[in-house]
């Protein structure tokens, strides 16, 4: 009888946690009447014995009622019987719902269809966990739909779950198990008990209020693992006690996310027919600035790819500036310019940042993390739709003398940049080098290959152009030459390599139109682009697409690559407005030493936080050393206890009176009333002796010579001293220790020969000599004494479980008294109801359970 | 009464205590070689106004320790050999006429003594044991309606032969109840054994063993005795140990509250006879054995198991934890 209400306690318990998802409430009261319907149909299916296939339909049906009279009560005849106009409402609704949950990121509003939607969902869980536990009696299996129910939040948030929700989720869950054990038990039988055996068998009454089945401390224990453990181990990531999610603990220290096919998308969204806008932005020095979104590094003979990326937490734009643009050296004048980019609200899913390269800093809500690597900003969680954020960016401008000079190493981790795959047609590399002949650096190779594209290689700009399958890369080198931006960079970046230049492909958009007095970009914009490697300044941009009306109209050819081949130059006529100046490197700003500090006036007196990037051996340091740190905590405790003590027993008696009346007298009459006043104060106070007493059996414990549950100390100290075969100074140490202790203890008065720090000392010396090394290092470093202490608090901790048990079980004892006498009658279970009848039985009574 | 609770310096008198003490056992001891553990129990039980029960087979010195207590005790002893055609006024003794003053007049037993012997107790009939044994208990006989007090001290050390079994009649449990003690002599080691030779050859040492005590200072020592103090963790571990023979599983019969009492106040004598004037668990613990085992009833797995009281009481003492202060 009690099954069903476990089966719908534990999915209430688990629906908990779903409240992140949510605001507001409703929702939750929606789904509790949900699973209170469910566990009450459930209940009746058990009572009238119906048979276990017809209680799910049952339930469900009573679910539709539910919620139907919840939701759609005013079109129900008599407010709850399904008609057609409600069953109408409710698939609106529930559409509706639908539609909301696609829209909104968590938390979503609860209105209408989303509570519909999910106390309907709680409901058919809980269906479904009755359904295990009551029907198939697979109490375990339940465990799947909740474990659904729980993974919700989890996939969906990227927050770590809070513990206290996962613990009342585990609770339900270990209950919905108790409880199912308790029916088996009650069909066999009593049942059985695992005592926890006490050494004293002295209680005159069996105990009966410590019995405890072993599976609930196992249960509890484990929840308390679950919980405590994660949040005490070192942990690389900064994740605080649960981390699941997308976000966090897929790798070391973030997540991976993939990118859609920016290709394909890049295609699709030039040849659109409708050129939406896609964002607007204005820039400090008013200049378009390429907006890159993919930076694709990886070519396997058709298509761009990117290595995963990883966006670590403490890469995230808001902990402070983006990591260094890699290769950039900090001697390149930059020019600094802070862009105000504000993205449409009716763009696709969009996960990354659109940002002019290289960023230095981007303020953006949200969790929006860098990759180091490419410099990218995407988010796991977050949409770019309806960002407005800021990004200060600090070009290079490097002059052509510098880019002269600047070799195109990349250094060994920068290898990849110039992997080509195997198979491409060996024409190109000839192309390649002929198209490039003359040139004397990389930087002049550069410049010839942008410009044999752009003029001298006879190339048309077509959207038409066959896509980027098998040999249409060589196809469109050696003989179409007629393509759009994709190919025009693709093919530069693999040239470049050709010829030893690291290059990789990126995508976002030109700068833009500039209307009004904003930059505006559109879905026309869209542009792919190869940015080349030199040492010293980074990767630069080169722009192989033909611009103006007849080629990607707003795409520009950079600054530094004009010097070598001043003829070329930018469209007139593709930006509008401001392209005259646009690439005018003495800008408002002006090339500059690069200078951190300075960056702070760009933004306003925003403080920037220096990002420290501790490397990860460091870490692994940092976390096996506090490992250690945790490890040692007994010993340090162990530690601080001989240091208290030793300060106790070296405390001037006279100062401390003593605690017990009884200690403070000595002499006396001999007559057995307790004594008057004494003239003597004692020698020494009783705390100091306890003091010495405690640390001597701490000490015994320590090196494996605890003290026995029937020995008194003057036992005890025979005993050490004859196992030690001690020297006569440390038996003497030893029993003036036992001897002291002896009189604080049983004695009248506890003065005599005190014991002191220098007896302690002289035990712990023989006591270590005649230790082996393992054992003096234990007791050095993970002393047994305080180990047992910590053990004893968790069986405490543990006793505390059982009594909360003992006050339930307590309160349904009344019930299980009828059942009884019931049984009784019937002549059964004879020894069953004699235990009953016995005072302090009935706890087993009741966990026999119900006879249902 | 001799003694006087006015000895201020509770040291002295714990001094003269265990010196009177040492006095009575050295002398006992010229007379039993190696046997100084049961002398030492044996004054003990004296100490604790206790009676003592020695159990042994026949040889082995129990009427001679008897003998050689009573006579270290410069004090009235009487010696009891019991028969079964002995009668209760045969120890408590009679009204006999008195034809001269034509009244009833009262013939004082052997139980009108400081120490009684009673040699091989359970020979006798269970009327006359049990007439011993409300002496025993109530320190008082009661003859012809007429109540006569004993003595202090008043001691009975009864002796019994375990092996003999034919007409015999066991002392009851209820009845072994009333002995503070039991004990058994034992075989003496072979080196006191041939020592007992040399002495025993030449003449009777027990005839040259004079008095080193007199009642009075007996009388003192047991009033001394009942001021030593017993702290409440040492009474507590003592019901402690009592409880636990009520519940081992492997005694049918537990100890009695007298049992309790008796170990306590044994207890006492045992610690002042340690020169302290306080008891500690040890002290139980040493007595716990011979005051507690000859009470106890084994049930019928512990003899299924050949497991003596003896035994059983060793475990149960060293698994009742000691008391510590509240």
């Amino acid at each position: 009888m009690r099954l069903p209400i476990a089966a719908g306690l534990a999915t209430a318990a688990v629906s908990l946690t779903l409240y992140p998802l949510f605001e507001g409430g409703s929702w939750f009261w929606a789904s509790m009447g949900a699973i209170v319907v469910t566990a009450a149909i459930g209940m009746g299916a058990s009572r009238l014995a119906a048979p276990p296939w017809a209680a799910p339909p049952a339930m469900v049906l009573a679910l539709g009622v539910y919620l139907t009279a919840a939701f759609t009560g005013s079109k129900a005849w008599i407010g709850f019987i399904p008609t057609k106009d409600s069953v109408m409402l409710l698939g609106e609704l529930l559409g509706s719902g639908f539609d909301d949950i696609q829209r909104f990121a968590p938390p979503v509003p609860a209105n209408t269809g989303i509570t519909l939607l999910t106390a309907g969902g709680v409901g058919l869980m809980a269906v479904l966990v009755d359904l295990f536990t009551v029907r198939l009696r697979r109490a375990a299996l339940a465990g799947l739909p909740l474990l659904a129910l729980f993974t919700v939040p989890a996939a969906v948030l990227t927050d770590p779950i809070s513990w206290p929700a996962f613990v009342i989720g585990a609770f339900g869950y270990i209950g919905l198990l108790v409880a199912d054990g308790r029916e088996r038990l009650g069909k066999w039988g009593r049942a059985v008990f695992v005592r926890r055996t006490r050494a004293v068998t002295t209680d005159a009454a069996p105990d009966t209020g410590r019995l405890a089945l072993s599976g609930r401390r196992i249960g509890v224990t484990a929840i308390g693992l679950a919980v405590l453990l994660p949040a005490l181990l070192p942990n690389l990531a900064p994740a605080p006690l649960f981390s699941f999610g997308v976000g966090n603990g897929l790798g070391p220290g973030g997540g991976n996310i993939g990118i859609p096919d920016a290709i394909a998308e890049l295609g699709g969204e030039l040849r659109q027919e409708a050129n939406n806008t896609v964002l607007t932005y204005t820039s400090s020095d008013d200049q378009p600035r390429y907006l890159r979104i993919y930076s694709l590094d990886v070519f396997d003979g058709t298509k761009w790819t990117v290595n995963p990326l990883r966006g670590r937490p403490e890469d995230r734009v808001s902990e402070g500036p983006l990591p260094p643009a890699p290769g950039l050296d900090p001697a390149t004048a930059v020019k600094r310019a802070e862009t105000h980019i504000a993205i449409s609200d009716d763009i696709r899913t969009l996960r990354f940042l659109p940002l002019p390269y290289p960023a230095t800093q981007v303020a953006a809500d949200g969790d929006w993390r860098a990759d180091r690597n490419s410099l990218m900003v995407f988010s796991t969680d977050d949409e770019a739709a309806g960002l407005d954020y800021r990004v200060v960016t600090g070009e290079p401008q490097p002059t052509p003398e510098q880019l002269d000079l600047a070799a195109p190493e990349p250094g060994s981790s920068g290898r990849r940049y110039l992997d080509l795959p195997p198979g491409l047609d060996p024409r190109v590399a000839g192309l390649a080098q002929r198209v490039t002949e003359g040139a004397t650096t990389p930087y002049q190779q550069a410049v010839k290959l942008q410009e044999w594209f752009t003029k001298s290689g006879a190339f048309t700009y077509s959207l038409k152009a066959s896509g980027s399958g098998g040999d249409a890369l060589s196809q469109f080198i050696l003989t179409d030459r007629s393509g759009y931006c994709e190919q025009f960079a693709s093919a530069m970046a693999v040239m470049a390599r050709m010829l030893g230049i690291p290059a990789k492909v990126s995508i976002g958009f030109t700068g833009g139109t500039k209307i009004g007095d904003k930059w505006t970009v559109r879905t026309h914009d869209a542009h792919a682009w190869p940015e080349l490697y030199f040492a010293g300044v980074g990767w630069l941009r080169f722009e192989p697409t033909p611009g103006g009306g007849a080629g990607q109209g707003t795409a520009q050819v950079p600054q530094y690559t004009l010097p070598v081949t001043p003829t070329a130059s930018p469209s007139p006529g593709a930006s509008p407005g401001a392209s005259a100046g646009a690439d005018d490197a003495t800008g408002d700003s002006g090339p500059a030493p690069r200078n951190p500090r300075e960056i702070d006036r760009d933004l306003g007196g925003v403080p920037i936080v220096a990002d420290p990037g501790m490397p990860l051996l460091v870490k692994i340091a940092i976390g096996v050393a506090a490992a250690l740190l945790i490890l040692l905590i007994p010993a340090a405790v162990r530690l601080s206890a001989r240091y208290r003590r030793r300060r106790a027993m070296d405390r001037p008696a006279a100062t401390g009176p003593d605690p017990d009346g009884v200690l403070a007298v000595s002499g006396g009459t001999p007559s057995r009333t307790a004594p008057a006043v004494s003239a003597d104060p004692p020698a020494r106070g009783a705390s100091a002796v306890e003091a010495a007493w405690a640390e001597l059996c701490d000490m015994l414990i320590d090196f494996g010579r605890a003290r026995r549950p029937g020995e008194s100390p003057r036992a005890l100290g025979r005993r050490v001293a004859e196992t030690l075969s001690a020297d006569p100074g440390t038996i003497a140490s030893i029993t003036a220790i036992t001897s002291a202790e002896e009189r604080r203890r049983y004695a009248r008065t506890v003065d005599g020969p005190a014991p002191a720090a220098a007896d302690l000392r002289r035990v712990r010396r023989t006591l270590a000599a005649a230790a082996s090394r393992k054992r003096r290092l234990g007791a050095a470093l993970a002393p047994l004494s305080t180990l047992l202490r910590l053990r004893a608090l968790g069986e405490k901790a543990l006793d505390g479980f059982d009594r909360l048990e003992n006050i339930r079980l307590v309160a349904g004892r009344s019930r299980g008294g009828t059942g009884d006498a019931a049984d009784d009658t019937a002549g059964n279970r004879a020894v069953t109801v004699r235990d009953v009848q016995g005072n302090g039985s009935s706890r087993e009574r009741s966990l026999t359970g119900s006879r249902s | 009464m001799a003694a006087t609770p006015d000895v201020t310096d509770a040291e002295t008198r714990l001094e003269t205590l265990v010196d009177t003490a040492d006095r009575i056992r050295n002398a006992i001891e010229s007379v039993i070689e190696g046997k100084s553990d049961v002398i030492r129990l044996t004054v003990t039980v004296l100490l604790a106004e206790g009676h003592l029960l020695i159990e042994d087979v026949p040889g082995v010195g129990k009427t001679m320790l008897a003998k050689a207590l009573a006579r270290s005790i410069d004090c009235p002893v009487r010696r009891v050999q019991f028969t079964p055609d002995l009668l209760p006024s045969d120890i408590t003794g009679v009204s006999a006429y008195n034809q001269q003053t034509g009244e009833f007049e009262f013939k004082p037993g052997p139980v009108f003594a400081n120490i009684v012997v009673g040699d091989e107790i359970n020979r006798a009939s269970p009327k006359t044991q049990s007439a011993l044994l409300e002496c025993m208990e109530e320190r008082q006989v009661t003859v012809d309606g007429e109540t006569y007090r004993l003595e202090s001290p008043f001691m009975v050390i009864a002796t019994q032969n375990p092996i003999e079994m034919e007409g015999t009649y066991a002392l009851p449990e209820a009845q072994r109840d009333r002995f503070t003690a039991k004990i058994a002599m034992g075989y003496p080691e072979p080196a006191a054994e041939l020592e007992m030779l040399d002495v025993h050859g030449a003449s009777q040492p027990l005839d040259k063993l004079d008095p080193v005590a007199t009642t009075a200072e007996v009388r003192a020592l047991i009033e001394a005795i009942r001021a030593v103090y017993v702290s409440q963790p040492v009474k507590r571990y003592a019901i402690d140990v009592v409880a636990a023979t009520r519940n081992s599983p492997d005694l049918l019969l537990g100890a009695s509250p007298r049992a309790t009492l008796h170990l306590v106040r044994s207890a006492r004598a045992h610690a002042a006879l340690s020169g302290r004037d306080y008891v500690i668990p040890d002290d139980l613990q040493d007595l716990a054995v011979p005051v507690l085992a000859h009470r106890l009833l084994p049930s019928m797995e512990a003899q299924g198991q050949h497991r003596r009281p003896e035994q059983v009481i060793d475990e149960l003492v060293r698994r009742v934890p000691v008391p510590d202060i509240k």
